[in-house]
């Protein structure tokens, strides 16, 4: 029967080899805590207290599906089956361990059909490891994607670990050499490797020695590899899962906190590390500077100086600097680093340890707004929307001109009950190239006989973007102003076209009860579904979609808008960066206010490049009026504008009524 | 330490359209919603610039008007140390020079070494509030200044002049300096600060003793501008053009 050997080969003189073992083992494994202890202990001491201690059974959940699955890791083929190769291969090795210690010492079950599948199961993993080994081999040293931090430390790491388990799948072939069992080819690595110092034909003695010397390196790496672990790239095997239990819980990613507030109620503006929360700086050591974040970001990739991960590791080395903490903003990150972030959440969306990056960019914006470290042309916006409640500039009077040509004129929902009340939002009020948009808007919710109104001038700019921005104060005024105008009209859901609005509206606005928030891609959605809306024409046109960042990534809402244009009978051809891989078009988190700054090549202009490669698409569709602004400028730019045709969603749909 | 007060006012917002009132002589005030005027904000950057370089008190001095709370408590907000409100019978809209002498009786009890004001504002009929202010305290005035240094009991002032030319030349304090843009953009303050200071910081309201208009102009007649004979173009290649050009001068008799 196959039995299970504890410390084979290990000279009978050496007494008891445990007590060698587990004292190497607790001493490095203290070491490593205290080193660990010293990494971490910072977060606490220096960060702001923050609960986040709630809902238990969901972060064990995360920790669950982000640290253990590896869901986020997966999202990407090659880096997410190298990693979790790599990484379950590790699980795997430790549960074989700790099942070997309760074997040797509280109850044994380590032998006959048991013993093998044990085996057999360890040894796969070994051969997945070197599979995964490979991969990482071949990324770092072949491969080298410019989002990888290529420094030496990763090359300790690596060699470490294919040493442990080279060590042990060295010791067990050398075992099994001397040993011979008849099931050993149950350990097929093990056994191949076993047959190649069968060949060499030496003495059961050499091998038995050769096999102790193996031994006693693989324990002392093993050992070295916890000592060095709290200071190396293996810390993200702490911080990782530690981010993903402490990561937030308590509200939407479209829903921003106001900034927190000192014992005597004084909101606190972030300078120095010691006004970030410990959570904050903990998501600088969690970062595994994996570089996905990068990759997904529309303002890195438009050449502007900001990198997600650099941002982050800037937080890390900032706590980890000697000697006094420094001015966050201007000395460890640049202003122009943070007035970069479109807040399009792709960094969230790629992180596979739940960094929070946009939080903190953003209370550093609040620090820089307060401060009044902006520039002219965002002064000019915010100063606009004080003043008139919109960032153009123009009378309140003026917000609904658009509709003047509208017959019948469109109902003011602050004078009549309506079922629906649009809140159209600044650039489709006010905007001239939106002008007829809006106009189509109407004549649509029109012709389908919709009972809507919209509120005219009681209606403001509804703050998304200036919250983002950093301008909380004018974004409580505006929603301040906008509860007040919405609670007289008696309506019973809101519709806008604006997914930011509608981000705002459903995420951060207080709690409207029963009255649910649309896009309008999901009452067109609704209205085809429940047969209301006809559709009689069918297009045929090839079209693409293009996802805004506040509807897909922020709310989830994909298949309304590719459902409606199916609807109008047309086929989606997608482009590669779809759903919640889109590409940001660049105006987000009040960019479209700023001063564009050095850019290589636009978001928007980068996204048309993308659509054009689409074979026979004619048209981009879109479902935000920013995009139309956006993407009608892009066309023009690179030269695609008899190649591409920019369409909202609705004038589909108008057109297929 | 510097002593500074800045004397602004409101006027008429141009985002809305003007309408004249029913006698013809002046705006429709139903209809008009106000704003500070430009300049005066840049004299009011330029009076904190100036305390916050070299220390100093800013007093900054209004006439009541609708929105003027808000003004004043922006300004606080800025780090202005005190906000005088100009309480009186300004219905009306009172002229400059009644305005310029409530202002100099509000400002001399500080005896401020600096008045600044913006330098023009659009509803200036009755000429510019800083030189009026000047003439009725008995103080220096120069006008479209770009820059102001204080150097003991003098300023050295930078005066913009057509052109692109600038002049800089010292004046002996107290003066009053008429504003044409401050050192530095009118800073933008967050709402929470201006919300902040309508909670703690007060305005003093002062009440005029008297709105005396002597010396101002009455105005007869106000309208909007009359669109006129519409404009011909004249096209053709060079030669045309010139021809026709010359026809037209024959006629109009100038040739």
């Amino acid at each position: 029967m196959p039995e299970r050997l504890n410390y084979w080969g290990i000279p009978h003189t050496w007494g008891k080899p445990e007590l060698y073992v587990y004292t190497i083992m607790f001493l490095a494994a203290a070491i490593m805590l205290f080193r660990f202890y010293r990494q971490a202990s910072p977060w606490w001491r220096i960060g702001r207290s923050e609960p986040r201690w709630d809902k238990l059974h969901l972060r064990v959940w995360r920790v669950i599906q982000y640290a253990i699955i590896q869901t986020r890791v997966l999202r990407q083929r090659y880096p997410g089956l190298m990693h979790v190769a790599i990484a379950w291969s590790f699980f795997v090795f430790f549960l074989g361990t700790a099942l070997a210690t309760v074997h040797d010492h509280f109850f044994e079950f380590l032998y006959g059909n048991t013993l093998v599948i044990y085996k057999f199961t360890l040894d796969v993993f070994t051969i997945i490891f070197i599979i995964g080994a490979g991969m990482a081999i071949y990324r770092r040293y072949a491969q080298k994607p410019e989002r990888l931090t290529l420094e030496p430390g990763f090359t300790w790491t690596l060699s470490l670990i294919v040493i442990i388990v080279l060590g042990g799948l060295g010791t067990e072939s050398l075992r099994l050499a001397v040993e011979r069992p008849d099931w050993g080819a149950w350990s097929p690595a093990g056994w191949l490797l076993a047959q190649l110092w069968i060949s060499t034909g030496a003495s059961e003695t050499t091998l038995t020695n050769w096999h102790l010397g193996i031994w006693i390196f693989h324990l002392l790496t093993v050992a070295v590899t916890l000592i060095t672990l709290p200071t190396g790239t293996l810390l993200h095997t702490l911080t990782g899962p530690l981010n993903a239990f402490f990561s937030k819980l308590d509200r939407p990613m479209g829903a921003l906190a106001p900034a927190a507030e000192t014992a005597e109620g004084k909101p606190i503006f972030v300078s120095k590390l010691s006004d970030l929360t410990w959570k904050q700086l903990l998501d600088g050591d969690a970062c595994t500077e994996c570089g996905r974040c990068q990759d997904a970001c529309p303002a890195f990739g438009a050449g502007t100086p900001l990198s997600p991960k650099k941002l982050i590791l800037s937080l890390r080395d900032a706590l980890h600097h000697n000697g006094g903490q420094p001015n966050l903003v201007g000395e460890a990150i640049p202003e122009e680093v943070l007035w970069s972030c479109t807040t399009c959440g792709a960094c969230i969306q790629e992180c596979p340890v739940l960094i929070e990056h946009i939080d903190t960019i953003v209370d550093l914006r609040r620090t820089m707004v307060i401060e009044g470290m902006i520039d002219a042309e965002l002064q000019d916006a915010l100063t606009n929307l004080g003043r008139y409640g919109n960032s153009f500039g123009q009378s309140e009077r003026m917000r609904a001109r658009w509709s003047k040509e509208i017959e019948p004129k469109v109902k003011d929902a602050g004078k009549e009950a309506v079922e629906y009340l649009w809140f159209v939002g600044d650039y489709a009020s006010y905007s001239p190239t939106l002008t007829e948009i809006t106009q189509r808007t109407a004549e649509v919710f029109q012709k389908i006989g919709l009972d809507f109104g919209i509120m005219y001038k009681g209606e403001n700019h509804a703050g998304n973007d200036v919250r983002r921005v950093g301008e909380e104060g004018l974004f409580e005024m505006l929603v301040e102003k906008n509860v007040k105008a919405m609670s007289r009209c008696d309506y019973q859901s809101i519709v806008t076209t604006d997914p930011h609005t509608y981000n705002t509206l459903k995420n951060e606005y207080p709690p409207n009860g029963e009255q649910p928030v649309l896009h309008y891609s999901e009452l067109l959605d609704q209205l085809i579904a429940s047969g209301k809306l006809k559709l009689s024409n069918k297009l045929g046109y090839k079209v693409t979609y293009h996802d805004p960042c506040y509807l897909g990534r922020y709310n989830g809402v994909y298949d309304a808008p590719r459902r409606v244009i199916e609807a109008t009978g047309c086929e989606i051809v997608e482009m590669p960066r779809n759903r919640d891989c889109a590409l940001c078009c660049g105006a987000g988190g009040g960019r479209i206010w700023m001063e564009e700054g050095e850019v290589n090549e636009r978001p928007s202009e980068s996204r048309i490049r993308e659509a054009v490669q689409l074979k026979g698409v004619t048209d981009f569709i879109v479902a935000c009026p920013k995009d139309i602004t956006m993407y009608r400028d892009a066309v023009k730019t690179t030269g695609e504008e008899n190649n591409l045709v920019i369409k909202d969603l609705i004038e589909l749909v108008y057109e297929a009524l | 330490m510097a002593k500074i007060v800045a004397i602004v006012k409101m006027v008429p917002d141009l985002v809305e359209e003007l309408e004249i009132n029913e006698a013809g002589t002046g705006l429709d005030r139903d209809w008009l919603r106000l704003i500070i005027n430009e300049f005066d904000n840049h004299a009011i950057e330029q009076a904190i610039l100036l305390k916050e370089r070299d220390a100093g008190e800013v007093t900054v001095i209004a006439p009541d008007a609708e929105g003027v709370e808000d003004m004043l408590f922006t300004t606080a907000a800025k780090g202005a140390d005190r906000m005088i409100k100009l309480a009186g019978d300004l219905e009306e809209g009172a002229n400059n020079h009644a305005l310029a002498r409530a202002f100099a009786e509000a400002a001399k009890p500080y005896q401020p070494d600096l008045i600044l004001t913006g330098v023009q504002a659009n509803d200036d009929l009755d000429g510019p509030v800083g030189p009026l202010v000047a003439e009725y305290l008995g103080m220096p005035y120069v006008g479209y200044i770009s820059g102001v240094t204080i150097e003991g009991n003098k300023a050295i002032v930078r005066k913009e002049y057509p052109g692109g030319l600038i002049g800089e030349m010292e004046v002996t304090l107290p003066a009053v300096l008429g504003i044409q843009a401050g050192e530095e953009p009118p800073r933008y303050v967050a709402i929470s600060k201006v919300r902040q200071m309508m909670k703690t910081a007060e305005i003093d309201e002062q009440e005029i003793s008297e709105l005396n208009p002597n010396g101002g102009v009455i105005a007869k007649r106000m309208y909007l501008p009359e669109a006129a004979k519409r404009a011909e173009m004249i096209e053709g290649d060079e030669e045309e053009i010139a021809a026709k050009l010359v026809a037209i001068f024959k006629k109009a008799g100038a040739l």
